[in-house]
């Protein structure tokens, strides 16, 4: 007897989402045989942009999301300095990676520890109360000593979340949305006392990371080794790569994994199809330099406001473990347990280069070269979110924004079905777990939850053409 | 005659509650031993936002840190963010808590109002704009936090397909409604109103705004360090930015005194947008984005 389940809202993750959810005996055991994820709020970012002085886009991109703002602060001021035509001066690329990888570990630590590890967790008489009651409670919770230790975990890692976002204003005046970013660098200036305090925090941060997040992954990823199998998903992965380095490389390159084999990253063989998006048929397969964004509220067949983002029309996944797999640090599987292992894993990469980053600061000297609006202009950045490949696209005309295009890593991972009735990566994720509790669907939970799911980005910025 | 302690707190119980105190207010008093010990229940709707004001939230430590705001000063029974429940096991926990009354609703981001609120819903075919009025009818306090749900914000930006509001204009005049905003707004301005109402049980003194005179009643260019300084000629000098498009005389904040980002209890932040030598934008005003737009222009 099929059973179809919704989950409305999806907790724990940034924004709005739906998932509903097709339930079969296969094999006398229940399992997920059909999955439709949906995004459920729109803003109209894009229209908001056109019109406006380039110089704002900076901040305005930034309240995309408020978990990784500093993703679109980098994209755009990278984008802005490409039709700006300026080149920030060093302490300017260091400085924006120091707030960005900030940025990045606070994303990531809160992603293990606050959005996903009550999916693996009995917090009963741990965490007794509102918000982390009521709850639903499955035999293969983690219990007993190794509960008390992640739930330590837990409460620690609000300490060190928040200290990552101290180091971020050190630097970038205050976190969330930092006002430091802008086309021809960063404003503010790397004293010596900054350094030094960034540099406290830092390993404390570093300590932590290497200490009891690297411990509790480890206890969460034994007890549920059987992840390593579920949430395999479409298998492709794409990233742009991300932290500019000196020289014009990066600290994680761009790189893709198609059908098994590796590739370059050509942003013009990407199309946003809107079949079942509700966006007006006419604007479905463009490439997001040339993309419109109609809303349609009547559509029907369309059950999402995410586009569908596809790479020479084949679904790509992205995120810590696309980065990871295309530069060769990780390569063991795709599943859900080793996307919370390459999250984690990012992190030690992530910290290595702000440990260089701080080092090649030089006191003093400023972040900045001072730019003017162009008449016209255009400028695009491929960068990546702590959720995966994000990129900006801007066209400036009479000194103004005529077009602003974002396409953000949840709208590949969390996109509906594709014209070609083509499922995107959660969907194909989601098909083939299984399901031991029809009332407690917990595992649909935990896949979902390994993508870390951003949907203020995902319902995002496409340009008036 | 002499009177128990029992009879005297049930007569001043009954008083409480024939005033319309919530529980928790009595049980702050000890007048209600039978309530939750005194830690007002939270629900906080999400909208049109992007969580940075919940983010924000979670970087509390000058006033009182997160963990202890959860864990011992508020029951949060409903946050999309943070929540363990999901599903129909969430939406039941808010609907059980509105149907009781006596809580601080909480909304973050815009409520949408074109096209029937369509534009985002909050759970289950329910839109957010229904969802909104529904749980302000039951609440105790209303708190709009965010220049999104005090004003409509940046998703209310012209040319606003969405008509994008603050939740005052969703709920009327009758509603009375604390606006707290910022873009995103500051933990400490949370948790000073959410203190000030668990202590006196009512608001702080609000602006023609609605916003807490604690908090907003300077502009930032009364208390700006900068203001007797040289201007700066181009981003990136420090001084004055008067020219490089500064609001700081049109918007009223105490960034410059609280600063952003505390690294312990009751200290200050540890940098600010004027400090760090960029123009203030005027997020907390009720005209952000597009009256303090373009950020660097006069």
């Amino acid at each position: 007897m099929m059973a179809t389940i919704k989950i409305s809202p999806l907790t724990r993750i940034e924004g709005h989402l739906d998932i509903e959810i097709n339930v079969e005996k296969v094999l006398g055991q229940d399992q997920v045989v059909d999955a439709r994820v949906a995004g459920t709020m729109y803003r109209g970012f894009e229209n908001i942009l056109v019109g406006r002085d380039p110089r704002d886009a900076v901040h305005l991109t930034q309240r995309i999301c408020g978990v990784c703002p500093i993703s679109h602060a980098t994209a755009s001021s990278i984008a802005l300095d490409s039709a700006f035509q300026a080149t920030p001066p060093e302490n300017g690329r260091l400085l924006r990676n120091l707030v960005l990888g900030s940025n990045f570990l606070q994303s990531h630590i809160l992603h293990f520890y606050h959005l996903t590890l009550q999916d693996y967790v009995d917090t009963t008489g741990l965490l007794g109360k509102a918000p982390w009651q009521p709850r639903y409670i499955t035999p293969d919770l983690i219990s007993g000593s190794a509960a008390r230790q992640l739930v330590d975990g837990y409460v620690k890692a609000l300490d060190t979340r928040r200290k990552l976002q101290e180091m971020g204003a050190i630097f970038g005046a205050r976190m969330p949305c930092s006002s430091t970013f802008v086309p021809g660098g960063f404003t503010e200036v790397a004293t010596s006392t900054k350094i030094k305090d960034f540099a406290v925090l830092f390993v404390e941060v570093y300590n932590f990371i290497s200490g009891v997040f690297f411990n509790d992954l480890l206890t969460l990823g034994m007890h549920f080794l059987k992840y390593l199998s579920i949430g395999r998903g479409c298998g492709n992965l794409l990233a742009y790569g991300a932290f500019e380095e000196k020289g014009g490389g990066k600290l994680f390159p761009a790189g893709r994994f198609t059908s098994g084999k590796y590739g370059k990253v050509d942003p013009g063989r990407i199309a946003e199809y809107v079949g079942h998006s509700r966006y007006t048929p006419r604007t479905s397969g463009l490439n997001p330099s040339v993309g419109v964004t109609e809303p349609d509220l009547g559509k029907t067949d369309a059950y999402s406001w995410i586009k569908a983002p596809r790479y020479e029309d084949v679904v790509h996944e992205v995120g810590p473990l696309a980065r990871l797999w295309v530069a060769g640090h990780y390569r063991r599987g795709i599943s859900v347990l080793d996307r919370l292992v390459a999250r984690m894993l990012e992190c030690w990469i992530i910290s290595d280069g702000m440990a260089r980053w701080l080092m090649e600061l030089q006191p003093g000297k400023t972040g900045i070269h001072p730019t003017t609006v162009p008449p016209t202009g255009t400028g695009v950045a491929l960068a990546e979110a702590p959720r995966g490949a994000l990129g900006h696209w801007m066209e400036i005309r009479n000194s103004r924004l005529s077009r602003y295009q974002v396409l953000t890593p949840t709208a590949w991972n969390a996109s509906p079905m594709d014209d070609a009735m083509r499922k995107g990566p959660m969907e194909q994720a989601l098909v083939g777990t299984p399901i031991a509790d029809r009332s407690q669907p917990i595992e649909a939970l935990r896949v979902v939850h390994s993508f870390d799911p951003c949907l203020a980005c995902s319902v995002h910025v496409l340009d008036k053409g | 005659m002499k009177i128990t302690r029992r009879d005297f707190i049930k007569a001043t119980s009954a008083l409480g509650i024939s005033l319309g105190m919530p529980g928790w207010a009595l049980a702050r008093a000890g007048l209600d031993p039978s309530s939750d010990g005194g830690a007002p229940p939270v629900i906080w709707l999400q909208g049109q936002g992007c969580s940075g004001c919940s983010v924000s939230l979670l970087n509390s430590i000058n006033t009182m840190s997160i963990q202890d705001l959860l864990l011992n000063t508020i029951n949060l029974e409903y946050h999309p963010t943070l929540m363990a429940a999901a599903g129909s096991q969430a939406v039941k926990a808010a609907e059980d808590r509105r149907i009781k009354g006596d809580y601080v609703l909480v909304v973050e981001g815009a409520v949408p109002t074109a096209a029937g609120g369509q534009f985002c819903h909050a759970w289950d075919g329910r839109t957010f704009m229904d969802v909104v009025k529904s749980y302000g009818k039951n609440a105790s306090h209303i708190l709009a936090v965010g220049t999104c749900a005090s004003h409509g914000g940046i998703p209310g930006g012209k040319p606003d397909a969405t008509g994008a509001r603050g939740v005052k204009d969703v709920l009327g005049t009758t509603a009375t409604v604390v606006n707290i905003p910022g873009c995103p707004t500051h933990p400490d301005w949370i948790v000073g109103t959410v203190a000030h109402i668990i202590s006196y049980n009512q608001a702080p003194a609000l602006d023609t705004y609605g916003r807490p005179l604690l908090f907003f009643q300077n502009k930032v260019h009364a208390r700006c360090p900068e203001r007797s300084s040289p201007r700066a000629r181009s981003l990136g000098e420090g001084g004055c930015l008067a020219d490089l498009g500064c609001k700081g005389r049109e918007t009223y904040s105490d960034c410059p005194v609280r600063k952003w980002n505390s690294s312990g209890p009751n200290q200050p932040g540890v940098n600010w947008c004027v400090e760090a030598r960029n123009p203030c934008g005027g997020c907390t005003e009720h005209d952000y984005p597009d009256g303090k737009s373009p950020f660097y222009e006069k």
